[in-house]
């Protein structure tokens, strides 16, 4: 029962990756109990010497806390939802409809993605002002509602499934939209899991957009709020590092979810 | 291409319309709600938000929410809200005064006209000179300070004692003497930082009579003292005596894990340096060559010109810089107030941080005040020449090169 | 030689709804792109012509006239060599970064395809840095690295090595910052490489193997070429976002020390943000645009775009 010398290595590697991967995760959230004297007195070590919930404590205190994380999952969750849905829609007619100006609008897709978000942001500012929606959860979620990368991505795995699954649909009758419903969608069960959670991951950690579209704290998501407390001067570890724990357990319970999705080949092997 | 015209109008409009339904409904008449963006995040806004809240408390004619937003958001969304007349009423547009310049340019800041002597008036004459004149332009004044830092001497008790040096340094020469003493065991001399930080390095220049930009806004780092002073300073870094590169923040870490004997800093420090445990004692900058020096600070507060509520608007800023509110801050935060006339308050001179480092701001000067393209000046100039000069760079020839750079900035005429 | 037969069976439906008329046809393919091109319209593409319209003057926000400068700003980058150099660092970093995320990630996903409990724990670890904020990953891997009380420095203490400033050493930074980059963003790249691979059918590989090919043929002449459209995509999109990196460099370093890590983003955003020029700030998001433009073109022709279509 000798492992191969191949297999050896390839878990050694793996197992590196595991260790580096994990030092900093385990070091942020024993970070979160520690007082802020300890961490710089021992800051080699990974385990607390003194321990504290005053980082918890304070971002109960001090923060609005359910609200904005009500907020967090409103912008994450219903955007999340609005893009898997617009931007499928727009991947099924790039990849499946031969239609006039496909092409450009491909190109005006990738263009998008080009530009840095910076640089639209001024603009982004002052015409949501003109329509109101300033402070407003729609103001947060409409402008950010399709995802260029989103369209390019499911555009490719569009692509990729066999269009004789199309054909034999049209054969029995079905329209476009019967075929983007019932045989692509479903098909593409890995890439809109895989999309959702990206999406979910990054706009649940999205800190630049949320401080922009609002100006009050009752509207602002987890992590905008948290920037309350990295001062310029003097910054309280434990609080950030307790912030960011917080944040991250919706993620890693919505990715360990996900898993199941990403089952090999099942569905792209139902070709009769 | 036309194909697509008519579904992209139709949405247009319908998105047009939508934006009726979220129209806020008209205020009915009641307290004058005023709004405020400040940037002080962090430990220090404790403090803030006790002036705010006591205002409110004893004006319930004018109401006022403050929101707390990180500097850099407030950077990118102030400019483009107060310029086309939307945003807040009030606000501290960035921690460095030499933005006022910027947003005057824009035009939008209200002149504070209501000044005086009374206690609903802005007493101008009472406040810090130097953020005063900061703030003035053409004679009006634009902005009053939301608070003034002065930078002090930390120093580590134990570190000294350990060391043989039993008072810290009172000159300059004493100060580079004691650094290199206390150097060894791990331990640096100095904690300096050069970059994200409050500048510590221009004080260093000023103690041995150099400068950076002189009153013309030409670069007077070519003085034989400047060059002299640079040379010794980033000899000692090279030599180990101050580290290197680091920026305000590691500096903070440095001296507050007791990696530092010294530090320059400002009063924000001095609560998280306690209770990290440091034995420690806090000095007057070590005299210069030309008298005591240090740095100060200050954050400008002001009005958007396109207020609805200006003089309820300056009645806030009466407040916030009135004795009352003043000394509650001093006390609360360590900061010195931004008042000259409080200097015998028996409770502010109970309080040993304020007392140290108010007693600082007769001789505290501004970083590149009135300097044409002073942020400019500072990252892509200032802080690379001290950067270079640290890591060994000749220091002349680094000089020279920095000089072209800032008159070609500051459009210095000679 | 189905496929082909079916692309023009379905051409030849949709060539029915075109036709040369001039009469209003109702395209079903409107109603499929609507919503997102108008919230591109809207929300992307106006204001990125706003921006290249700022870029063509000295634009001051706010001012009641604008000083023209046609094309001013585009020549002051030339002769700008902090813009050359955060040319330069942003394409090392993007070129060393993509490919050792593609390498990686390819390799993490090879590795841990089989849907095994294990599997999805390991796969779950990999991807955590993708799941935290980017402030806090870089407020944290700031403490680990701080040559005075970071954990990294006493591992070298513990070894009897001298503490390294890895981020305030000009000429260890930017590699810093790159494996910071590649830590964080292995677990996204070999995500979607698992989302491909996990699509590639499996009659392909009985098929081969009935033919007697090896794992290493397997993988050249039948995964590579299955999941060419990932592979592009992803190849396009890593290299895409790299070249507009900002958060990481600003969080960690902010461009220091001494231009080392400044990338085309970081400067771009001091020069509008910090420095308040916003036409110059404009002026630089173009030509980085056109930059990005030129080099997803090479990419496209390189993985031979138009065999994929």
């Amino acid at each position: 029962m000798l492992i191969s010398l191949r297999a050896a290595v390839k878990w050694a590697l793996l197992g590196i990756g595991v260790i580096v991967i994990l030092i900093p995760f385990i070091w942020m959230i024993t970070g979160s109990f520690r007082s802020e004297a300890d961490l710089f007195a021992a800051p080699q070590s990974l385990w607390p010497t003194t321990w504290t919930l005053h980082g918890y404590q304070s971002i109960w205190e001090e923060l609005p806390f359910l609200r904005l994380l009500f907020n967090t999952f409103i912008f994450a969750g219903v955007t999340t939802a609005l893009l898997l849905l617009f931007d499928s829609m727009c991947a099924y007619a790039l990849a499946r409809i031969n239609f006039r100006g496909s092409t450009v609008l491909f190109w005006l897709v990738i263009a998008t993605l080009m530009i840095p978000f910076q640089v639209t942001l001024i603009p982004v500012f002052i015409e949501l002002f003109h329509f109101g929606w300033l402070n407003t959860y729609q103001g947060l979620i409409v402008p950010r509602a399709t995802s260029a990368f989103g369209i390019f991505m499911l555009r490719q795995f569009f692509l990729s499934i066999p269009r004789e699954l199309d054909e034999a649909a049209r054969i029995d009758g079905a329209g476009h939209f019967r075929i983007y419903w019932r045989i692509i969608l479903p098909l593409s069960k890995p890439a809109l899991a895989t999309l959702a959670v990206l999406h979910f991951m990054n706009l649940w950690n999205d800190l630049l957009w949320p401080l922009i579209v609002t100006s009050s704290t009752d509207m602002r998501t987890l992590p905008a709020g948290l920037t309350l407390f990295g001062g310029q001067h003097v910054t309280d570890h434990a609080v950030l590092l307790a912030g960011a724990t917080i944040s991250l357990l919706p993620l890693a319970l919505a990715f360990f979810l996900a898993q199941r999705f990403f089952v090999a080949g099942v569905a792209t092997t139902g070709l009769k | 291409m036309r194909k697509i015209a008519p579904a992209i109008a139709a949405t247009v409009l319908a998105a047009l319309a939508l934006s009726g339904c979220s129209q806020t409904p008209a205020t009915p008449t009641g307290p004058v709600a005023l709004s405020l963006w400040t940037g002080f995040t962090g430990g220090d806004r404790a403090a803030y938000e006790g002036i705010v809240k006591d205002f409110n408390s004893s004006h319930p004619n004018i109401q006022v929410t403050m929101d707390v937003q990180p500097w850099d958001t407030i950077a990118q969304k102030l400019p483009s809200a107060w310029a086309t007349g939307q945003g807040p009423d009030l606000a501290t547009p960035n921690f460095d005064s030499n933005i006022v310049a910027k947003y005057l340019d824009t035009k939008s800041l209200l002149a504070l006209d209501d000044l005086g002597t009374g206690d609903t008036q802005i007493n101008s004459d009472k406040l810090a000179p130097a953020a005063v004149k900061a703030f003035t332009a053409d004679g009006k004044l634009y902005a009053v300070p939301a608070n003034i830092a002065t930078l002090q001497l930390y120093y580590n008790k134990a570190l000294f004692k350990a060391a043989g040096i039993t008072a810290p340094p009172a000159t300059v020469d004493e100060f580079r003497a004691d650094a290199q003493k206390l150097t060894g065991n791990g331990v640096y001399g100095l904690s300096l930082a050069d970059h994200e930080t409050i500048q510590m390095w221009p004080i260093l220049q000023w103690l041995d009579g150099g400068d950076v930009v002189d009153a013309k806004g030409c670069s007077a780092l070519g003085t034989p003292e400047n060059i002299k002073s640079l040379t010794t300073w980033a000899g000692l870094v090279t030599s180990g005596v101050a580290p290197v590169g680091l920026t305000g923040a590691e500096s903070d870490t440095l001296f507050s894990g007791g990696k530092a004997a010294m530090q320059l800093n400002g009063p924000w420090a001095a609560a998280g340096y306690t209770k990290a445990g440091i034995d420690l004692g806090v000095a007057a900058v070590p005299v210069g060559v030309n008298g005591p020096v240090t740095l100060g600070s200050t954050v400008p507060l002001a009005i958007s010109a396109a207020s609805k509520h200006p003089k309820e608007a300056q009645e806030f800023l009466a407040y916030w810089t009135g004795k009352q509110a003043q000394t509650t801050f001093a006390l609360a935060s360590g900061f010195p107030p931004v008042r000259t006339d409080l200097a015998d308050d028996p409770q502010l001179t109970a309080n040993a941080t304020v007392t140290a480092f108010a007693a600082a701001l007769p001789s505290a000067r501004l970083w590149l005040p009135g300097v044409t393209g002073a942020t400019k000046v500072d990252s892509d100039v200032y802080v690379p020449l001290i950067g270079q000069i640290t890591r060994g760079a000749d220091v002349a020839s680094s000089v020279a090169d920095a000089t072209k750079k800032i008159n070609a900035i500051t459009g210095c005429k000679g | 030689m189905t496929a082909h037969h079916a692309t023009s069976v379905a051409g030849s439906i949709t060539a029915g709804n075109r036709g040369g008329t001039r009469r209003f046809r109702f395209q079903p393919a409107w109603l499929f792109i609507a919503p997102s091109l108008t919230i591109i319209l809207i929300f992307i593409v106006f204001p990125i012509f706003q921006s290249f319209w700022y870029s063509l003057f000295n634009w001051r926000i706010g001012a009641d006239v604008q000083e023209w400068l046609g094309l001013g700003n585009y020549q002051r980058l030339l002769g700008d060599e902090l813009f050359w150099n955060a040319l330069r660092v942003t394409l090392i970093f993007s070129i060393v970064s993509v490919a050792a995320q593609m390498v990686l990630g390819y390799l993490t996903a090879a590795a841990l395809l089989r849907d095994t409990l294990f599997n999805k724990v390991v796969r779950s670890i990999y991807f955590f840095p993708t799941i935290v904020a980017l402030a806090t990953i870089g407020l944290v891997w700031r403490f680990l690295l701080d040559p005075s009380i970071g954990l990294v420095g006493g591992i070298f203490a513990a070894f009897g090595a001298e503490p390294i400033g890895w981020l305030q050493d000009p000429a260890l930074a930017l590699p810093t910052v790159i494996f910071v980059s590649v830590w964080k963003n292995l677990g996204f790249t070999m995500v979607i490489l698992l989302a491909g691979l996990t699509g590639v059918p499996t009659h392909l590989y009985e098929a081969a193997k009935i033919d007697g090919a090896n794992s290493r043929q397997l993988t050249w002449y039948v995964t590579i070429p299955s999941i060419r459209p990932t592979l592009l995509f992803t190849t396009m999109i890593l290299t895409i976002n790299s070249l507009q990196v900002f958060d990481l460099v600003y969080v960690m370093t902010d461009g220091g020390p001494l231009f080392a890590t400044d990338t085309l983003v970081t400067k771009m955003f001091r020069e509008g943000f910090t420095n308040f020029d916003i036409g110059y700030a404009s002026a630089i998001a173009w030509v980085l645009f056109a930059l990005i433009m030129i080099l997803s073109a090479l990419q496209l022709r390189l993985f031979r775009y138009r065999d994929v279509d």
